[in-house]
């Protein structure tokens, strides 16, 4: 067996406290793609960066090359052939595709300190070439798709090929959660391709996408390897017990939990609503213990809708009746104390407040509903804050700890349990409720939609997959261009996701 | 460059020196400063400095409390000593007709004043700077129209004026309104809604705004709590000076922004509160009254907030809140 082209030897790291990373250790040889995958705050993302030097460990070792190395940044990282493709965008947006996938090699690109915009250009075209990318050098970075910006970073990593001798490591961290099936398969034939000189460290949350693309597997949980697998004869089931350490239920998205509907008369009417330039002529009605889904692409007007009935987006026709009362949105104040509650999908600056503690973040909706007269009772929101946080499963030292401090998911669960502390609250809208969740969170959420269904909330629901919106609603309505374009009853008359597809194109 | 954008855990360079809350380092500084000032001056120490200090700190120490709310919303109000010199003004103007209800009626008017540009602030989603530097100008041109230019003498004797400038015991009356509006104040950020929206506004403001909090609402709040804090400011001015003028309060400016900042109260909002205030009004307030003691040229004092101003604000500001600098 060869020596290791990257040995991450015990590596532990810590945040105040907090182990992100507790003695992991990987090989990592060349031609080989490794897939790691964990839940979130498993450590997936602070052992990549702890291999490109933006986190520097504070136990153990990185062996490159069978040398001991301390790498001290994303630049220094690259220059050895370490490569990291970014979850979050890296790219400056105000630039060429050229110029950020030649910044910071300029040798390539620079005489004299000077920009050489021929060769430049010609340079990322060959770059873009390899990854049979038809984005054009020269167009600026903002006006390309997520998509086409995932491929514009995998073209920077790649520049790196040829900058450094010897082998490469390439890491991805999420490459595949924005991008479309064919470009899934594209990048696919890139980390292939890549293989002849380079190892790849593969990290996604989709754990069919693992094993297809991965020889081997490393399983993280709770900042611990606990398992590593062969590719192939692996069964995604396998890997989700060992990520999650525990059973997934057959039925994953609880429908034999499902609420009946049951009264007669509809708790919230929505009639030809419209929001100019948006979405117009929006009807639909939503029961007691009723989860509606809303199907359709990025502009089909279904996020401003959602919004809309929260009061974020004016309304300009059309009515909103909850209760037989008609309501006037137009604030989120109105619709907060018309008894609604909005989860949005930007978890980090919609979602939360950043800064200040579970607590408070969870009482902010409702602290004068468990004030005493006009003073705030603190005695009262604790005990509300601590009930739900058992109920929910919120994992946190504490209400007062920092909410920036949670994982994704725990945090999602304040965000929604902010609405949960209302004694008034009759409708709950989730914009992409599970959004950058891994399977285990999802689990919880879906198994809190549904009590809340069953508790008598009507909910509105717009959610990343066609599956999770057929298995968690009672009716699907779908919108392409601010129309509804088709209405389905799942319990009698379960869609297809072709049919849903073919109204949302 | 890569890095920095992609970095998920932004730490300013404060909290990686002071931990989370940082309220220790300007305490210390404080005590640092008293202590180097007592020893060149041992008589600083006594109760008589001790009391004259206190006067001297009372209308900058209000200032402070009011700048704090705004900076706490992740604003700036530029405008407060401008609007103390017009209240002086208006004071000076009422007292004969309106006797001691004339303080009343500049408190109510100097808050709707700064109720008015938070409104302004919060409908037109312009920078604060922008509003208050504006107010600014017409406050202080106001002053200037209303006072024909001219400091004004008291010509009276009036009961609130007189009041102010008393003492009981030996405590100085500056003292008793510094600390009832602090504890006013103090009370309303804990214990009602707005103290915690103020907070929450200033942390995130989209988050806040989509759980229901009316951000117009806190924002007029805290520069209503602004101006009405700059009127008490003008009160203790005029009653220590027994001039109104249109400028009397124009040089606390400088002084009152660095005491809120140097107290740890972050510009980029959501992190300070009144605690931080009062320490940073103590250590403006220890270098004002320190500088003459020791006997430096007062021009130091400025040299001194100047360079505090942006050495506190490069270590309380969140850099991850607010994206791009400029």
């Amino acid at each position: 067996m060869t020596a290791p082209l990257l040995a991450v030897e015990h590596l532990t790291k810590r945040f105040r406290g907090a182990t992100a990373l507790e003695d992991v250790s990987l090989e990592l040889r060349s031609g080989e793609v490794v897939g790691l995958i964990g839940q979130n705050g498993s450590g997936k993302s602070t052992l990549l960066k702890c291999l490109v030097g933006i986190h520097q460990p504070d136990g153990g070792r990185l062996v490159f090359r069978g040398e001991p190395t301390r790498i001290r940044g994303v630049a220094d990282a690259g220059a050895r052939g370490v490569g990291i493709v970014f979850q979050e965008q890296s790219l400056l947006p105000n630039l060429s595709v050229a110029e950020n996938i030649m910044l910071g090699k300029p040798s390539a690109s620079t005489r004299g300190g000077f920009y050489r915009w021929g060769r430049l250009r010609r340079e990322a075209e060959r770059h873009l070439a390899k990854i049979e990318s038809t984005i054009a050098p020269g167009a600026l970075v903002s006006d390309l798709s997520f998509g086409q910006r995932q491929m514009v970073e995998l073209a920077k990593v790649l520049a790196l090929e040829e900058l450094v001798d010897g082998e490469l490591v390439i890491l991805f961290d999420e490459p595949t959660s924005v991008l479309s099936a064919p470009e899934i398969q594209q990048l696919f034939r890139q980390v292939q391709r890549l293989r002849s000189r380079a190892c790849v460290v593969f990290v996604s949350h989709r754990l069919d996408e693992v094993l297809e693309v991965s020889d081997r597997v490393c399983v993280l949980q709770d900042g611990r390897c606990v398992a590593e697998r062969m590719a192939a004869g692996t069964h995604p089931k396998d890997l989700y017990h060992l990520m999650v350490g525990s059973e997934r239920a057959e039925d994953y998205y609880l429908q034999s939990e499902r609420a009946e509907a049951t009264s007669d008369s509809p708790l919230l009417e929505v009639e030809r609503l419209g929001s100019h330039g948006r979405f117009s002529d929006v009807s639909f009605e939503l029961a007691r213990g009723q989860v509606l889904g809303l199907a359709g692409v990025v502009g089909s007007g279904r996020e401003a809708l959602c919004r809309a009935l929260f009061g974020a987006v004016p309304i300009t026709s059309g009515t909103v009746t909850l209760e037989g009362r008609r309501l006037r949105l137009r604030s989120p104040g109105d619709a907060v104390r018309a008894g609604l509650g909005f989860v949005p999908s930007e978890r980090d600056t919609e979602g939360i407040v950043r800064g200040r503690s579970v607590h408070e973040n969870m009482v902010l909706a409702y602290d004068r509903q468990l004030a005493s007269g006009p003073l705030l009772s603190r005695s009262a929101e604790r005990r509300a804050v601590e009930d739900w946080m058992t109920q929910l499963r919120v994992k946190a030292p504490g209400p007062d700890t920092r909410i920036e401090q949670l994982s994704g998911g725990n945090a999602q669960k304040v965000a929604l349990g902010k609405w949960l502390l209302g004694r008034d609250l009759r409708v709950l809208v989730l914009d992409h409720p599970t959004r950058g969740l891994d399977l285990g969170a999802k689990g919880d959420l879906y198994g809190i939609i549904r009590r809340l269904a069953g508790e008598g909330l009507a909910i509105l629901l717009m959610s990343d997959t066609l599956e999770e919106t057929l298995g968690l609603s009672d009716e699907v309505i779908v919108m392409r261009d601010g129309e509804v374009s088709g209405r389905f009853d799942t319990h009698h008359d379960p869609p297809s996701s072709q049919q849903l597809v073919e109204l949302m194109v | 460059m890569a890095a920095a954008v992609t970095t998920a855990h932004h730490r300013t360079p404060a909290s990686r020196v002071l931990g989370a809350r940082g309220t220790l380092v300007p305490l210390a500084v404080l005590i640092a400063l008293i202590a180097l000032v007592s020893i060149s001056e041992p008589a600083f120490l006594t109760s008589t400095s001790l009391t004259s200090m206190a006067v001297d700190a009372g209308p900058v120490l209000l200032l402070v409390f009011g700048s704090t709310l705004v900076i706490l919303l992740g604003g700036i109000d530029l405008s407060v000593a401008a609007l103390a010199s017009l209240s002086s003004v208006l004071l000076a103007l009422w007292l004969p007709s309106l006797g001691s209800w004339a303080v009343l009626a500049v408190i109510l008017v100097a808050a709707t004043l700064g109720a008015a540009q938070g409104a302004i602030q919060a409908f037109t989603q312009i920078p604060s700077f922008v509003v208050t530097l504006g107010g600014l100008g017409i406050f202080s041109g106001l002053a200037l129209r209303l006072s024909g230019a001219s400091s004004q003498p008291l010509l009276e004797s009036y009961a609130v004026v007189d009041f102010a400038a008393a003492d009981t015991l030996g405590v100085p009356h500056t003292l008793l309104v510094v600390a009832a509006v602090a504890g006013l104040l103090a009370a309303v950020m804990r214990f009602l809604p707005v103290g915690r929206r103020v907070y929450a506004v200033g942390a995130g403001e989209r988050a806040a705004l989509l759980s229901g909090v009316g951000t117009v609402g806190v924002r007029v709040f805290a520069f209503a709590v602004s101006g009405a804090c700059a009127a008490v400011a003008a009160l203790l001015l005029v009653a220590q000076t027994q001039f109104a003028g249109p400028d009397l309060a124009d040089n606390l400016l400088l002084p009152a922004i660095a005491a809120v900042v140097v107290g740890g109260t972050a510009i980029s909002g959501g992190v300070g509160g009144l605690g931080a205030a009062l320490i940073g009004g103590l250590i403006v307030t220890v270098v004002r009254v320190g500088t003459v003691i020791v006997g430096l040229d007062p021009a130091v004092q400025n040299i001194v907030f100047g360079i505090g101003v942006v050495v506190a604000v490069a270590l309380t500001t969140d850099r991850a809140k607010i994206g791009v600098i400029k």
